[in-house]
């Protein structure tokens, strides 16, 4: 889906008001998916895809940016840790969130090894490291 | 060595210009006869004390003289000069130059020392321009030229006489440290190299100047360094001297041939040597690149500072010592590394348990405790009740570094919802503490960690002992001690020297290869972790007693001091084997840093 045929929709819609109602209603351009719909089926996409997804436009990336999606793609491919998935979700939103888990540690990591628990437990003992630094910085005096 | 004192008037008066070498002025007080004009190094004969008559000649010097050699004793620093220059000069000079020495040279009459090694120098680098005598900072001397084209006893003798008076004076000008030591430094070329401005084209060339010179030209267009001792003036060193030019791989292999020499001077007590080989090993470390050039100069001042006896206090204050580590922890995946690990073994230790207590001797800034924290919450069952008590040594400002640590600490614990709970306590030394002062309670579990604590202890005798009866008062489940693995606490001094030399050059090694990305925050962690190793370095090379406290000792001196106080080796499981590899894979590709595991 590019950015191009995204614009020629909207300038199609822009020409002529009727016709434009009547053309959005018989669309059916991926792009214009509701946002539950396209919300399942970015649950099959994969991490790269996912954060494509998310500069498409303003609806694609709230839906794309979802923690839910992101939480899916770090607990894929193997078990969690070891802990319920609510325990592993209270725990991972508090100190960032999974996009940000993925984003920050699991991705780098990735690029050298195979999803497994340890590194998924890796990850986030580098997510909550970095959680504990962001504090410091945020409540340092002037020092 | 000492001289017979009749001898001092004497030479005072004929040494003329000699008494120039700046030693003049306090050396005397040290009383070994510093009147002879211009030092020389090792001139550790025993035959001073048997002669006590100069030679024929005015001024004649007479240890050389018994040897055989006439030089005037006003020459002497140009003599040692030229010899430096002559072994330069031959270690250059390419495979069929020393046979053509053989067979084409005039040898001069070597006894009239100076002359001949001019006619040998000239022999092997017929450099026009070449003045091995030149006191004028950049400008060519016509005289001297045209004697170096072709070489002639009495023209090299002119020109000596000529410039003699003016070298003396420089030297003079340059060493004016007032050292007790009399002993001044011949400015050799390993000491002050000079980038020759215009190589000239030699005309009658019977050798072709190797091509390590002509080469170094380019790769030695290091400038001279400054090195930070006072009292040198460097603007009248890049005056004096001429060029061999060596490239910077000799320089590298000379400077760790400087650094053990100095080394053993201290060690023997030879501080006049190490004095002046510390001066040298300044000036080298500059023309080196990259990390050899830090570890250089950071031992070159540890050095200098043992000599000078210009002791480091360490800092009451704690603070900058810990951001320091924290850069350090920053920059290097070392630190990390630990933490996981000891993490690791520590979850393992508390399976199961529903109260844990950490007793953290190295509490600094806490940065071991997030993951464990995390990784407790995560616990299949839910986490434990976290208790931890941080150990500290007390601060100097008004703020309480602890608390604040602690503060910090339980905010993230109510955030990933741990029951947490912290106390901060403040020792000047571990060996103060006690089990009972701990508050430990009832049905709890304890670990004990320790990152880079245990090491200072040994400065004090008894203390490491005390230490470990009250670890093992306090029952803990496991025992986590994070330390260097090197061997820097050596009876002898010369052996901790080279051991912490070859150590931290690895780590230095490894510095360059940390740091990653470049912004300015990682440049500035970069930077402060090798002050943070370079205050190591001074502990370690220039401290003695109970200062000296980076006493790294090796893994199996460490297991068997735990041995013998009644602990027990717990070998990683297999899940901690499994994370640490993890680990070491996340540390390889974060810094191209490879890991092994040793003895599990």
């Amino acid at each position: 889906m590019t950015k191009r045929a995204l614009d020629s929709g909207e300038m199609e819609v822009s020409a002529d008001e009727e016709v434009k109602r009547r053309k959005a209603e018989e669309c059916t351009a991926f792009v214009n998916l509701e946002e539950d719909m396209l919300f399942e089926v970015l649950k099959h996409a994969d991490a790269r895809t996912l954060a494509r997804a998310a500069c498409v436009n303003k609806l694609w990336r709230r839906t794309a940016e979802d923690e839910l999606l992101w939480e899916v793609i770090c607990t894929r491919h193997c078990a969690t840790v070891g802990c319920g998935s609510q325990q592993l979700r209270s725990v991972v939103l508090a100190l960032g969130g999974f996009r940000r888990l993925h984003a920050l540690c699991l991705w780098p990591l990735l690029k050298k090894a195979r999803w497994g628990k340890d590194e998924i437990s890796l990850s986030l003992s580098l997510l909550s490291i970095r959680y504990y630094e962001k504090m410091n910085f945020n409540s340092r005096g002037p020092r | 060595m000492k001289r017979d004192h009749r001898l001092l008037p004497y030479q005072d008066t004929c040494g003329g210009g000699g008494g120039g070498s700046g030693s003049s002025s306090g050396g005397s007080s040290s009383g070994s006869g510093s009147g002879s004009g211009g030092g020389y190094s090792m001139a550790g004969n025993g035959k001073a004390k048997m002669w006590e008559e100069t030679e024929q000649g005015a001024g004649v010097d007479e240890f050389l003289a018994v040897l055989g050699y006439k030089v005037k004793s006003s020459d002497m620093a140009e003599v040692a000069q030229k010899i430096e220059q002559l072994a330069e000069a031959m270690g250059n000079v390419q495979e069929d130059g020393l046979s053509l020495l053989a067979s084409e040279t005039v040898h001069y009459n070597p006894s009239d020392l100076s002359s001949w090694l001019e006619s040998m120098i000239t022999e092997l680098n017929p450099l026009p321009g070449f003045d091995s005598s030149s006191t004028f900072p950049l400008q060519p001397q016509p005289i001297v030229e045209d004697a170096f084209l072709a070489p002639e006893e009495s023209s090299t003798v002119t020109s000596l006489e000529n410039h003699q008076q003016q070298n003396q004076y420089k030297q003079a000008q340059i060493f004016e440290d007032s050292s007790d030591y009399d002993l001044t430094a011949i400015p050799g070329n390993a000491v002050y190299p000079q980038i020759q401005s215009q190589p000239p084209a030699p005309p009658n060339k019977r050798l072709r100047p190797s091509s390590a010179s002509s080469s170094s030209t380019t790769k030695s267009s290091v400038p001279v360094g400054i090195w930070g001792l006072p009292n040198e003036s460097t603007r009248s060193i890049e005056s004096t001297r001429p060029v061999i030019l060596v490239d910077s791989q000799e320089n590298g292999i000379r400077l760790v041939h400087a650094l053990m020499a100095c080394a053993e001077a201290v060690q023997q007590d030879n501080l006049k040597v190490a004095e002046v080989l510390v001066k040298q090993i300044g000036f080298l470390a500059v023309s080196q690149a990259g990390a050899m050039r830090k570890v250089a100069t950071y031992f070159a001042e540890a050095l200098a500072r043992r000599i000078y006896r210009l002791y480091p206090q360490n800092p009451q204050d704690s603070t900058f010592s810990d951001l320091l580590q924290m850069h350090f922890y920053e920059t290097c995946p070392y630190l990390k590394f630990a933490h996981f690990t000891a993490n690791q073994a520590i979850l393992e230790a508390f399976a199961e348990k529903k109260h844990v207590h950490v007793i953290d001797f190295s509490m600094k800034q806490g940065m071991q405790w997030p993951a464990l924290m995390q990784a407790l919450a995560l616990r299949p069952g839910g986490p434990p009740t976290f208790r931890l008590t941080g150990i500290g040594p007390p601060s100097h400002d008004n703020t309480d570094h602890l608390q604040e640590v602690g503060w910090k600490l339980a905010q993230l614990a109510e955030t990933i919802h741990v029951k947490f709970e912290y106390r901060g306590f403040v020792a000047n030394s571990l060996a103060d503490l006690n089990a009972s002062m701990l508050d430990l309670r009832e049905g709890e579990a304890v670990a004990v960690n320790s990152v880079f604590e245990l090491h200072q202890l040994l400065a004090r005798p008894g203390a490491i002992e005390k230490v470990l009866s009250a670890v093992k008062d306090m029952k803990p489940e496991i025992l986590t001690v994070v330390e260097q693995e090197a061997n820097h606490n050596e009876p002898v001094f010369l052996d901790r020297f080279t051991e912490s030399l070859h150590y931290y050059s690895t780590l230095f090694d490894s510095l360059e290869g940390c740091g990653g990305s470049s912004s300015p925050v990682a440049n500035q962690d970069k930077i402060m972790s090798e002050v943070y190793l370079g205050k190591q370095i001074c502990n370690v090379v220039a401290c003695e007693g109970p200062d000296r406290v980076e006493r790294h000792e090796t893994l199996s001196q460490w297991r068997t001091r735990f041995g013998s106080a009644g602990f027990e080796p717990v070998h990683l499981g297999s899940n901690a084997f499994k994370q640490a590899s993890t680990t070491s894979l996340f540390v390889e590709y974060f810094s191209g840093v490879k890991l092994k595991i040793i003895n599990g």
